[in-house]
């Protein structure tokens, strides 16, 4: 009793479905409890807005807006991640924000770490519980990773498949199963076993497809370009007309597999441009290309208002669209939560590959 | 009884409604503004288009709808097509002008360009979040200037010298405007200037990084503006076509694709006298709260839409 007392309650803001590898490594590797947040709502997109700077990036309200339903929930510590663009100084100003409105927590912000060294990790996890086993710790944490990795995986599959389901539904059930095995783990065998199940049924679903399918590639900022509410369910929409949806970016891209699937990717689009414009750009050019090299029918590149990396991007995207003759669709996301204009778009764009198709 | 096919297209400022024969032949055609409601406008759009054409010769057979009020226009007439404005717009104006390779839209809320190939789209874009250079910068600025946004052009055309306003941002321009206007510059001239603004705001924005080659027909509602037609040929160094139906593009468009669908419901004209309601309902079955809209003919529920899942199916 005394122990559950002294538990750590942590939070991270919602992040696309990644939350239940965060809730598995606070809760298995760091022994803490992990306060899992609200799904996000239009009253976090309102809790947030009202305490942002105006012109901050979507995703700094969104995450604040979370924050704030963590705290509410009981969250007693707060996580905030690091990062190359505006993200990194994320943490400090809503640190700073959360304080000023009276809430009590305590704030780690990896920003305020060298993470490029490996003993900065070893302090951030004595800091949050001094008194975790090392051994038990690594093991766990890697069963995190793993459960990304998973996740990654078959949500890619999911995106591909969901619009050619034949059964009617048996699909999207698949799906759902798996993630609430992941949000449910609790050890090593759950994560292995929901995984693999989850994989068979999946594969036992009859998918139809036509010969040649219609294939969209998604690019884009980090954060928006994944989570579904944040785009308003781009992927979910999209799949549904009956296309391929294919995304690269994940964390297992861009940070588990990194080194080993696309070691410098820049220098493959070294025609195309010569300097690192952001945390993303490389990555999103690059498989933008690869997109077009693949014969799709579409990129659709995705950010939120002000996202100054992805604003570089899209010129260089211009380019590949008229080199290759690939229409690229631009959306940009604010605050808004009505999806009435991104369902015009998406249905024209839809047309418009579909028509070409069938004229090319 | 001969077939015959109702589009209709209701925008954020006008709505309008064409009926095509089988050769896509115009045997009726209107253009009304929306007010704020598309329901009453689309009754009064209906009212006139049954006085317009031989209702003894022609049957619809097929309707369909379009513009940013479609799916509740489309349940309230049983549109048998809804379709997004884009797509109408390119099939309307590919079947009228088979050889076009750009088609510039500006309307009164948004403004798109769609690049074609072989009479097909195979490009365009649309402004996403900022309303700036669309018609309701122009009608707002003619109000401000005590003249009727149908005299815009008129006065463009008769101007020597167009004052030079920043086009960048729509408020960023009011602000040069008024300025300008307190200067002392002639009327004409800061008219003329507005046109190019809204040119150089389209271009810049919606225009960005797409390739803009002849032949090109300008249409929307702004198309009728001489101003704008003339800034539009100057900047872009070549001759830019206006159909004369290009306010009723998207119309036709709908009306098209409707005859070309595989969809039939014989319209009935009752629907302009008969009471629509809409009201907004919170789902509650999760936390998601979705809004949605249910559309009622009298007292009966007639169609309702806005949930993300089928939880909220059952308000129906």
């Amino acid at each position: 009793m005394k122990d559950a007392m002294e538990q750590k309650k942590i939070s991270f803001p919602r992040y696309a479905e990644y939350n239940c590898a965060f809730k598995y490594i606070v809760e298995q590797a760091l022994g803490c409890k992990y306060v899992m947040p609200p799904a996000l709502t239009k009253r976090t997109m309102e809790l947030g807005a009202k305490y942002s700077p105006e012109f901050v990036c979507t995703p700094f309200k969104t995450t604040l807006g979370n924050m704030i339903e963590s705290l509410e929930a009981g969250a007693d510590t707060l996580l905030m991640t690091h990062g190359l663009c505006r993200l990194g100084y994320y943490g400090e100003l809503q640190e700073q924000i959360l304080k000023d409105l009276g809430y009590k927590f305590d704030f780690i912000n990896l920003s305020e770490y060298d993470m490029s060294k490996k003993k900065e990790y070893i302090r951030i996890v004595r800091r949050i519980n001094p008194r975790v086993n090392p051994a038990k710790f690594l093991a766990e944490f890697m069963e995190g990773v793993r459960m990304v990795e998973y996740l990654d995986e078959l949500t890619g599959e999911y995106y591909k498949n969901r619009g050619f389901d034949a059964s009617g539904g048996d699909y999207d059930q698949a799906y759902r199963e798996f993630l609430t095995a992941m949000y449910t783990a609790r050890c090593r065998a759950d994560v292995e076993e929901g995984y693999r199940a989850a994989r068979r049924a999946m594969q036992a679903v009859p998918i139809e497809k036509p010969l040649r399918p219609l294939r969209v590639g998604l690019v884009g900022e980090f954060y928006t370009v994944m989570d579904a509410f944040s785009n308003l369910e781009l992927e979910r929409k999209l799949s549904g007309m009956g296309v391929e949806v294919h995304r690269w970016m994940n964390v297992t891209h861009q940070f588990l597999q990194y080194s080993g699937g696309q070691k410098n990717m820049h220098v493959k689009i070294e025609d195309l441009c010569r300097y690192e414009m952001g945390p993303t750009s490389t990555a999103n050019i690059w498989y933008a290309r690869e997109c077009a090299e693949r014969g799709f029918d579409g990129i659709i590149h995705i950010k939120s208002a002000a996202c100054t990396p992805e604003i570089d991007v899209m010129p260089v995207l211009q380019n590949i669209s008229a080199d290759y003759k690939i229409p690229v669709l631009y959306l940009t996301y604010d605050a808004q939560t009505s999806d009435v204009g991104l369902m015009t778009r998406l249905e024209a764009f839809y047309d418009m590959i579909d028509m070409r198709k069938k004229v090319l | 009884m001969e077939e015959a096919y109702l589009g209709i297209d209701v925008g954020s400022i006008s709505t309008k409604g064409v009926i095509i024969g089988r050769d896509n032949d115009i045997l009726a055609g209107e253009y009304i503004w929306t007010q704020g409601d598309p329901i009453g406008a689309v009754k009064e759009l209906l009212r006139r288009l049954e006085g317009q054409f031989d209702k003894g010769r022609y049957q619809i057979v097929a309707t369909g709808t379009t513009g940013s009020a479609r799916k509740l226009v489309g349940a309230i007439v049983g549109a048998t097509m809804v379709k997004n404005e884009i797509t109408a717009h390119a099939v309307g104006t590919t079947t009228f002008h088979p050889d076009v390779r750009t088609i510039l839209e500006i309307g009164g809320q948004d403004s798109k360009i769609i690049l074609v190939e072989n009479g097909v789209a195979v490009d365009y874009a649309m402004n996403t979040l900022c309303a700036a250079g669309t018609g309701a910068f122009l009608s707002s600025q003619a109000k401000r200037l005590g003249i009727e946004v149908e005299e815009i052009g008129a006065y463009a055309l008769r101007s020597e010298h167009p004052t030079p306003i920043a086009a960048r941002c729509t408020v960023f321009a009011e602000s040069d405007l008024v300025h300008k206007i307190q200067m002392g510059h002639p009327r004409e001239d800061i008219i003329a200037g507005v046109c190019n603004a809204v040119v150089a705001n389209y271009l810049s924005n919606v225009g960005k990084g797409k390739k803009i080659l002849s032949p090109v027909v300008f249409q929307g509602g702004v198309s009728k503006n001489e101003g704008v037609v003339a800034a539009f040929e100057r900047t872009l160094g070549c001759k830019v076509i206006v159909d004369p139906n290009g306010h009723l593009m998207g119309a036709l468009g709908v009306a098209i694709l409707a005859r070309k669908g595989s969809g039939r419901q014989k319209f009935d004209f009752a629907v302009e006298n008969m009471e629509f309601r809409t009201r907004e309902a919170s789902c509650g079955g999760c936390s998601n709260n979705c809004e949605i809209i249910c559309v009622y003919r009298g007292d009966k529920l007639i169609d309702s839409w806005g949930n993300r899942c089928e939880r909220g199916a059952k308000v129906r």
